[in-house]
């Protein structure tokens, strides 16, 4: 039967939504790296020394050689821009009126997905350098958006 | 041991923006039932393992692979479902076969993404959940990420992606199973709107549904069930690490790992002289020309030059998604890897209609899982 054969008012779907609440444990190095953030305003990566890699965000382990990581590295809060897209959608696909500009911030040899301050997104390139920009200490919880966005270092 | 292995039966369902008269099993049955008379096997008697690949969060079923056997003829048969592409489910069957203790696998994929009424908030929960999802962006913003600083690095340019786009949907105009077919410019691709600039609405592939069963055998089968077996030659399949921190985002590496083991099983050394045509991964249409320099058709920067010339036109010395691809078929979640092979099938048994193509011994499918991952797989075929 095509779907021009049916009986227009007969019953065809049912709707129904999942109901799904998750908790994300940070872990061992998770909660240290965020810890940093939120007190000190710092970014911190772990170094691997047998594959001469500095993972950021910080890892517990070397997920080329598996060896553990407890060598932990101050990457500073400054980076050079390896990619970035000016988004035009909203997280649930809705549109978004102005663009919000996302980039990659390189730290180590990993670095930060972030935001780019909105009055300078138009002025990005590959290659800058950008800064994060930490809420105020009382504001921050311990998370990503303790980063309120990076600002980009155009001097 | 089996020696080789070969596809005997295709059957499938669609494709179509949407399919609002079926369900999703309904889908599959139809598929399924073309497949097995493709073949010229009862199901119920002659198959002995079946394969299914889905996504509990693209189907709105917890643990959907409870859902899978009836509408295939697989109750009470060995039976599993894989969260990964077709082109997996496809391996997987063919290692099945290999192993000796199975001489017919049947394989399914399948979409009904129009039932899918939150399709971005399926991506957005694949981000990582402390790093990436906190900021609420559209999982887009990986697709735009990675095409800018891939255009960047080959010096590949938007224009050439926009070709691809030109290219593949008109081939869908003869594919009478694609819904995107279409005449189109570069000029009209390049002023549509931005999704996550440099990527554009229209150089994304939209969803479709549909469904495909692929029925495969051993050698000793294969020769008394069909007389145009396509043999699988080598499959491979890669993943890079799943952080957005840790990977490269010029260069898709699990395709060129992916490839290589194929290659290897297959014996190919020169990609570009032994496989005559391919169907490789276009949910973007960057990805098309990254992915051709990844599987060693082309070199780094050199796609996007030869696809101006005409060179992956079906015309061309190397014709590339001749199906339509994704951009022309409709991306279809879990099934596109096995979209792309069923082209493969249909060409190299000759059966493609007014899209034959000539001369053709060798055929090449690629699939990659949409962003936001870092997951490819590859299946070199020939008649």
């Amino acid at each position: 039967m095509t779907y021009l054969e049916r009986e227009p008012a007969a019953p065809k779907a049912w709707q129904d939504e999942m109901q799904v609440t998750n908790r994300y444990t940070y872990g061992v190095a998770g909660e240290r790296f965020f810890r940093a953030i939120k007190d000190e305003s710092k970014i911190l990566g772990t170094r691997c020394n047998n594959c001469e890699h500095t993972y950021v965000p910080a890892s517990l382990f070397c997920e080329r050689c598996l060896d553990h990581l407890d060598e932990w590295i101050d990457v500073g809060t400054t980076g050079e821009i390896v990619t970035f897209t000016h988004l035009y959608v909203d997280y649930d696909g809705s549109p978004l009126l102005e663009p919000e500009t996302i980039a990659f911030i390189k730290f180590g040899d990993g670095g930060i997905i972030h935001r780019i301050e909105s009055n300078e997104s138009q002025q990005i390139e590959i290659g800058m350098s950008a800064r994060a920009v930490f809420k105020s200490k009382t504001e921050r919880a311990g998370s990503i958006l303790d980063i309120l966005h990076f600002e980009l270092m155009t001097s | 041991m089996s020696d080789r292995v070969a596809i005997i039966g295709i059957g499938w369902s669609g494709f179509r923006p949407v399919t609002p008269e079926y369900s999703y099993k309904e889908l599959m049955y139809e598929a399924a039932r073309r497949a097995y008379s493709d073949a010229g096997v009862d199901p119920r008697r002659d198959i002995e393992s079946f394969v299914t690949v889905a996504e509990d969060f693209h189907e709105g079923t917890s643990i959907f692979d409870e859902y899978t056997p009836d509408q295939l003829g697989a109750v009470l048969k060995p039976m599993h479902t894989i969260t990964g592409d077709g082109l997996h489910g496809l391996a997987t069957a063919y290692m099945l076969i290999k192993t000796g203790q199975f001489s017919l696998v049947a394989v399914e994929g399948h979409s009904k993404a129009s039932n899918l009424l939150t399709p971005d908030g399926v991506t957005a929960y694949a981000q990582d959940p402390v790093l990436n999802r906190p900021l609420r962006m559209n999982t887009h913003f990986v697709g735009g990420m990675e095409m800018n600083r891939y255009l960047y690095e080959s010096g590949s340019t938007q224009e050439q992606c926009a070709q691809v786009v030109v290219k593949n949907r008109s081939n869908a105009l003869e594919n009478p199973s694609a819904p995107f077919g279409a005449d189109l410019s570069v000029e009209d691709i390049l002023s549509g709107p931005p999704l996550s600039w440099p990527l554009g609405v229209r150089e994304t592939a939209e969803h479709a549904d549909g469904a495909i069963v692929m029925v495969l055998a051993s050698e000793e089968k294969a020769k008394v069930l069909s007389e145009t077996p396509v043999w699988i030659l080598g499959a491979g399949w890669s993943n890079d690490s799943p952080g957005l921190e840790n990977r490269d985002w010029s260069s898709a590496n699990y395709t060129k790992n992916a490839a290589k083991m194929a290659y290897r099983q297959a014996g190919i050394y020169h990609p570009y002289q032994t496989i005559d045509f391919a169907e490789v991964s276009d949910i973007y249409a960057y990805k098309e020309l990254q992915s051709l320099e990844e599987l060693g058709f082309f070199q780094f920067g050199e796609a996007g030059l030869v696809t101006e010339e005409g060179l992956t036109h079906k015309d061309g010395d190397f014709p590339v998604n001749v199906s339509g691809g994704c951009l022309g078929m409709g991306n279809l979640l879990d099934a596109n890897g096995l979209a792309r092979a069923l082209e493969i099938v249909l060409q190299l048994r000759g059966t493609a209609g007014p899209r034959q193509l000539e001369g053709i011994n060798v055929g090449l499918a690629h699939s990659w899982r949409g962003v936001p991952t870092a997951s490819g797989a590859v299946m070199i075929m020939s008649n």
